[in-house]
């Protein structure tokens, strides 16, 4: 069993190396490159495989009881400095290295069908093995200083995937606003790793947060110092898994194509924020403070998701605030000291988000068939449904992730749902009261969605309210909030389309209704829904298989192995009952309003005006932030220029040397006479010496 | 070893080595003598004359370095010295250690490339590559000088080159830039040659020989003066706020590989003699200053930033990164540690190499698209997109993605900073909090660029020259010769910092020696004895750094 050990760093290499000859390809061979399709996808899909069996291997590993295994190298040095780099694998590693390789498996294949037609489809796959060898590159690093360096690099493929289809204006903008964004968090979490380095003298988690404590301790260190590093850690985790306030760049982010909605921006990389929290949690669990604004985050942070998921009519964005919505279950689990919980709920939301979210990108693939390429109409809900007539595979799977994410049993999301709202109660009942609360809007939002996509009637060909969506987005290009250019989607991105006006039928709308995707669409989608609803099954109650394997650094399997025994069936019964009507209640008032009509929310959304426009317009968060800080920033750099140009230049122009050498001496110079320059030069310098050597 | 003064006038330095360094700084001067004799009606010849020639220094220089050049050793190296003007007391003595010679592979290497960037010149073709190659030798010499003179003659060579590149191949406004360009920096060298005299005769002897300065003991006042001349002059170099403003004219005006050469190797002249002098033979006056240092530094990187996030143009936004990313320099210099100030010296190579990247592929982009207003552009990605990758390969750099070597140079600073024990720790916080807020403007300057030019539908009406289309492979070649050795250091830092570690180790020993004596002293003013705390330190015995062997 060593073996695999010795070789666990070809985990990450092993795409790396894809994502390089695929890169390389493109930059030296650009056009065989890019007609060898389909032989450079199988390649990066096959190196991909290759990590996920090792990953697996691991795992079994892992689970049969193997030490936590670790290898470093020196990395850099100065004088007494040294930063090793390596690879640690432990429990925590391991699963985290199945669940990205596996969905990042599943997604790669679901690309082949998806992005078929689309020219940047070689470009698209080295993305993704880039991305994939980034992301496992971050769960294997054995200190803080790694972490740092991946997350950012995951942070800069999801800059260059969400702006994929580059000459989309708004995709541009996503991607700036998504990395700027995510920048933010990188600076905090920075100034935190400087910070408990120049305190604690290591990057190593444990160390990490032993020598804090006891510097917290002994009074070393200030009690309100350890708390603002912890927050200003925090902060990374913050932008990267989308809390408030920081959230904003993920709905934008769906500009990406779905595949990568699915694997960066559900299932992976926004998970990496839990996962941060997990491995620095010796560090925050000594630090209660920073343990409730964790908590608080993440419980308003879902409630602020679901929120602003009700009112959403692009199903790539309620998506997208649902993601937002239970990242936030699993940081407030985190916060309140839930550690397996909010990782359980990390891997089944894993597993389901992508199935949904592919299942998003089958609708959309369907849609375009119908409406064209035009986001605008064939992701806008309004244009959809009766779809599971057309697409009964996309439909059964799409329900089965409904299921699971509102929490219903025995679907994977119930088990790790209830576990946090279990430990929520135990912990606080103000937080339990949020997320419970939450856990019914959720069932209502993605019923919502399920039923005005799949149930009813087929609305694609009503030209109707093709037009009101289409006037409101030419009312927004009027305004000046959208720039009027086509807008290309998959398949789209031939340059003579570059061309294609929008006037009259797209002419890619080549169908009266909507088709099942491709098998290499579909499959995935069947293979996400076996975990969808089974992987709960290793986390219940009664035989919590997932905590005896993922438990806090701080505990022992004994103590896991204890609180497993204290388990009340009958309060796990209360518990789970008054969950699973909650969301009961959500289903069946969506039903209610979009499955039988007969219940018109419009006519809600009417009489509460003022909390429809608040939901709709996303709280107004994008809006005060462009006030505050795009514009604000603007002002004050040109604020800067002026200064830079009027006075600092101007003070040196003028009282400089300007009007030292005035009128014929500056003429000699301007002429290009450099001579005179020299010698003026050489002339000084001779003087000085006679001078010198006189005296 | 060394000539020291008029006292050894006649005695020539019988070396039974061969002056590698002598060498690698005459060839390209001597080269250059050659061109115009060439005989060539279509320029080619010339230009793979040039070429080859740069190409064959570099070469020279990595087989000098690589086979006669002791990695483990602090001291100075390859050391030549010769009696040039004895009436003048200048000695024509060159050597390297781990300071200079990672510097001196830089100009190689970006010169070189400049050269073959400058491919299309056809206005002057002769002039343009003797003037280069001249500058090759002058840039050599700066860094490998030993003798304040040869150095002070080595500084202001260079700048009669550079003057002439910019106002003859510069853009509309190039007069008024190589004018400001030319009077800032000979204002300047006013104060090396003024610093470098008065060091020179204070005291018995009477020498130029930078060892010998730096053993020398000179009175608190006098080394203060000393210290904020050269300041200034090395200041204007770097350049440090409020000294900067000859630099966005001078590079928005220069062509491309004039650019390059100046983001990419005359910024780092200030960096290095800043070490090289204002450390090294003055380091009870940098325990004064370093705070006013580390204050400069984080002004750079803010206003630059900011100043760059306005301009609409895109050399100019360029220049404006460049002041902001030599305000880490300062800021290594000063924070007193290893890990700092080698941190100083690997983002001066990364940041030559990531600037003269990106400067250089603003030169193949105004190639085609005759413009360099960010708004007049839009939609290039689908012309070029081989340009567009590279573009976006050098900003991801510049803005210190991990991977890249500007992050590894950022992050030394950091640390650099933070673990230094000569710094109040609620200065220290100010200071790491402001800088990090450079972290956040720089991708949001950088990436508003790649987003203006790159991003979008191209609907400004700008054709692009459709002979040239996108990046030629000469163009490749050059972006990927920068691009390489940007990851691998990115990837493994040692492969840069092993060359200059035990030298600036041994820098950071120097001035933490002196730090404890300085601090110690009454009668400082508030502001340092605020911000400025002694240290522990065991005492060391104190050794000079530059004493030769």
């Amino acid at each position: 069993m060593e073996e695999i050990y010795q070789y666990a760093w070809l985990i990450p290499v092993l795409p790396l190396v894809g994502a390089m000859l695929v890169g390389l390809g493109l930059i030296s061979w650009n056009q065989v490159t890019n007609r060898l399709r389909q032989i450079n996808a199988v390649f990066v899909v096959s190196l991909l495989g290759a990590a996920m069996f090792l990953s697996c291997a691991l795992l079994w590993s892992q689970i049969q009881g193997h030490a936590p295994y670790t290898r470093t190298l020196e990395w850099a040095a100065a004088g007494n400095f040294h930063l090793n780099m390596g690879y640690t694998i432990d429990h925590l590693t391991a699963l985290m290295l199945v669940i990205v390789t596996t969905v990042a498996f599943l997604v790669m294949v679901y690309t082949d069908g998806y992005m078929a037609h689309d020219p940047g489809y070689v470009r698209f796959y080295a993305y993704l093995s880039l991305f994939s060898s980034s992301m496992l590159g971050l769960v294997v690093s054995p200190n803080l200083v790694q972490i740092y360096i991946f997350w950012e690099l995951v942070g800069m493929c999801s800059y260059l995937l969400v702006g994929f289809w580059y000459d989309r204006p708004s995709a541009a903008d996503a991607a700036q606003k998504a990395f700027v964004v995510n920048r933010v968090g990188d600076f905090g979490l920075l100034l935190g790793i400087l910070g408990l380095y120049w305190a604690t003298g290591s990057f190593e988690f444990g160390e990490m947060g032993d020598r804090l404590q006891d510097l917290v301790q002994s009074g070393s260190i200030s009690n309100f110092l350890a708390i603002v590093f912890a927050i200003l850690v925090f902060l990374g985790p913050v932008a990267k898994s989308a809390q408030f306030p920081l959230h904003v760049w993920l709905p934008d982010a769906m500009e990406g194509p779905t595949p990568i909605s699915a694997l960066i921006h559900a299932a992976t990389m926004v998970a990496a924020g839990v996962f941060l929290i997990a491995r620095m949690y010796p560090i925050f669990e000594g630090v209660p403070a920073a343990m409730n604004v964790i908590a608080y985050t993440g419980a308003f942070t879902a409630f602020l998701g679901a929120t602003i998921a009700i009112t959403q009519n692009d199903i790539k964005k309620g998506l997208a605030y649902s993601t937002i919505s239970q990242l936030g279950y699993m940081v407030m689990a985190m916060g309140i000291g839930s550690y397996s919980a909010g990782l359980f709920h990390l891997m089944t939301h894993a597993y389901f988000k992508a199935m949904l979210f592919l299942g998003s990108g089958s609708v959309i693939h369907g849609m375009e068939a119908v409406v064209g390429h035009d986001p605008s109409l064939a992701q806008d809900m309004r244009m959809m449904g009766g779809l599971r007539k057309y697409m009964p595979i996309t439909a059964i799977t799409f329900l089965i992730g409904c299921l699971a994410i509102s929490g219903i049993p025995p679907f994977a999301g119930f088990w790790s749902k209830d576990e946090i709202l279990g430990n929520a109660f135990a912990a606080n009942p103000v937080l339990w009261a949020v997320g419970y609360l939450t856990a019914g809007i959720t069932a209502f939002y993605m019923f919502r969605m399920y039923f005005s996509t799949f149930e009813g009637k087929f609305r694609g060909n009503e030209t109707e309210i093709r037009h009101q969506l289409k006037s409101a987005d030419a009312m927004a290009v009027a305004a000046g909030f959208k720039e009027p250019v086509p807008a290309f989607g998959p398949g789209a991105m031939d340059t003579r389309e570059l061309a294609a006006t929008h006037a009259g039928h797209d002419p890619h709308a080549h169908s009266e209704y909507p088709h099942e995707s491709p098998w290499t669409m579909v499959l995935p989608l069947m293979l996400l829904a076996v975990p969808s609803m089974l992987v709960g099954l290793v986390g219940t109650p009664y035989a919590n298989y997932f905590e005896e394997f993922i438990f806090p650094p701080s505990e022992t399997l004994a103590e896991v192995a204890q609180k497993a025994a204290e388990f009340n069936q009958t309060e796990f019964f209360v518990m789970a009952g008054s969950s699973v009507g909650i969301s009961l209640i959500g289903i069946t008032l969506a039903s209610l309003m979009y499955l039988q009509g007969k219940i018109n929310p419009a006519a809600i959304a009417a009489k509460i005006k003022p909390l429809y426009e608040l939901s709709l317009n996303k709280w107004y968060f994008d809006d005060i932030y462009d006030l505050a800080f795009v514009k604000g920033l603007r002002r004050l750099a040109r604020q800067v220029m002026e200064v830079d140009f009027r006075v600092v230049d101007g003070a040196v122009n003028l009282t400089g040397f300007f009007t030292l050498i005035s009128g014929e001496g500056l003429k000699y110079l301007e002429n290009g006479r450099a001579q005179f320059y020299a010698l003026i030069v050489f002339g000084a310098v001779l003087g000085l010496v006679i001078l010198f050597g006189v005296t | 070893m060394y000539v020291v003064g008029n006292k050894y006038l006649f005695s020539v330095m019988l070396s039974t080595q061969f002056p590698w360094l002598t060498t690698i700084l005459l060839l390209p001067l001597v080269a250059a003598s050659v061109i115009p004799l060439i005989p060539d009606q279509h320029i080619k010849s010339i230009r793979w004359y040039a070429f080859g020639v740069g190409i064959a220094d570099f070469a020279l220089m990595v087989y000098t370095f690589w086979c006669k050049y002791d990695l483990q050793n602090s001291t100075l190296q390859l050391a030549e010295s010769y009696p040039w003007v004895p009436q003048l007391g200048l000695n024509w003595s060159l050597a390297v250690d781990g300071l200079s010679m990672p510097l001196v592979l830089l100009t190689g290497l970006i010169t070189s490339l400049a050269m073959l960037a400058a491919w299309n010149v056809t206005n002057k073709p002769r002039l343009f590559y003797v003037l280069m190659l001249a500058m090759y030798s002058a840039q050599i010499g700066v860094f490998a000088a030993q003798d304040m003179l040869l150095f002070f003659l080595m500084w202001e060579l260079e700048l009669v080159p550079v003057y002439l590149l910019i106002s003859i191949w510069g853009g509309q406004n190039r007069r008024y830039a190589a004018t400001k360009f030319i009077l800032y920096t000979a204002a300047a060298s006013i104060f090396i040659l003024v610093g470098g005299f008065a060091m020179a005769f204070y005291g018995d002897t009477v020498t130029f020989d930078m060892a010998s300065l730096g053993m020398k003991q000179y009175p608190k006042g006098f080394e203060m003066l000393v210290y904020a001349g050269l300041l200034i002059a090395f200041g204007v170099k770097l350049p440090i706020f409020p000294l900067h403003t000859w630099l966005p004219d001078a590079h928005s005006e220069a062509s491309a590989p004039i650019s390059m050469i100046l983001a990419g190797v005359l910024l780092k002249m200030g960096g290095y003699a800043l070490i090289r002098m204002n450390i090294e033979m003055l380091p009870n006056a940098h325990v004064y200053f370093a705070p006013v240092l580390v204050i400069l530094g984080v002004v750079n990187i803010i206003y630059g930033a900011l100043a760059a996030f306005a301009q609409t143009n895109l050399k100019r936004r360029l220049a404006y990164s460049s002041i902001a990313h030599m305000g880490f320099v300062l800021i290594g210099i000063a924070s007193f540690t290893e890990i700092g100030i080698g941190g100083a010296v690997l983002q001066m190579v990364s940041h030559g190499l990531i600037a003269a990247s990106l400067f250089f592929l603003s030169g193949v982009t105004y190639e085609r698209t005759h413009t360099l207003i960010m708004e007049k552009m839009g939609g290039m990605a689908q012309q070029m997109p081989k340009v567009f990758a590279l573009f976006t390969a050098g900003s991801m750099a510049s803005l210190a993605l991990p991977g890249m070597s500007g992050f590894v140079g950022e992050l030394t600073i950091f640390l650099g900073i933070t673990t230094s024990d000569a710094y109040n720790p609620t200065f220290k916080v100010v200071v790491v909090l402001l800088a990090a807020v450079g972290l956040i403007l720089t991708p949001i300057y950088l990436l508003s660029m790649l987003r203006q030019v790159f991003y979008g539908v191209n609907n400004s009406g700008i054709v692009i020259e459709g002979y040239l289309g996108d990046a030629k492979p000469r163009e490749m070649f050059i972006a990927s010769c920068l691009l390489v050795p940007i990851i691998a250091i990115g990837f493994y830092p040692k492969v840069a910092t092993q060359t200059y570690d035990v030298k600036t180790v041994a820098v950071a020993t120097q001035v933490r020696n002196v730090l404890p004596t300085v601090v110690a002293q009454q009668g400082r003013s508030p502001l340092y004895s605020t911000v400025l705390i002694a240290p522990h330190l065991a005492p060391a015995e104190s050794r000079s750094l530059l004493a030769s062997k």
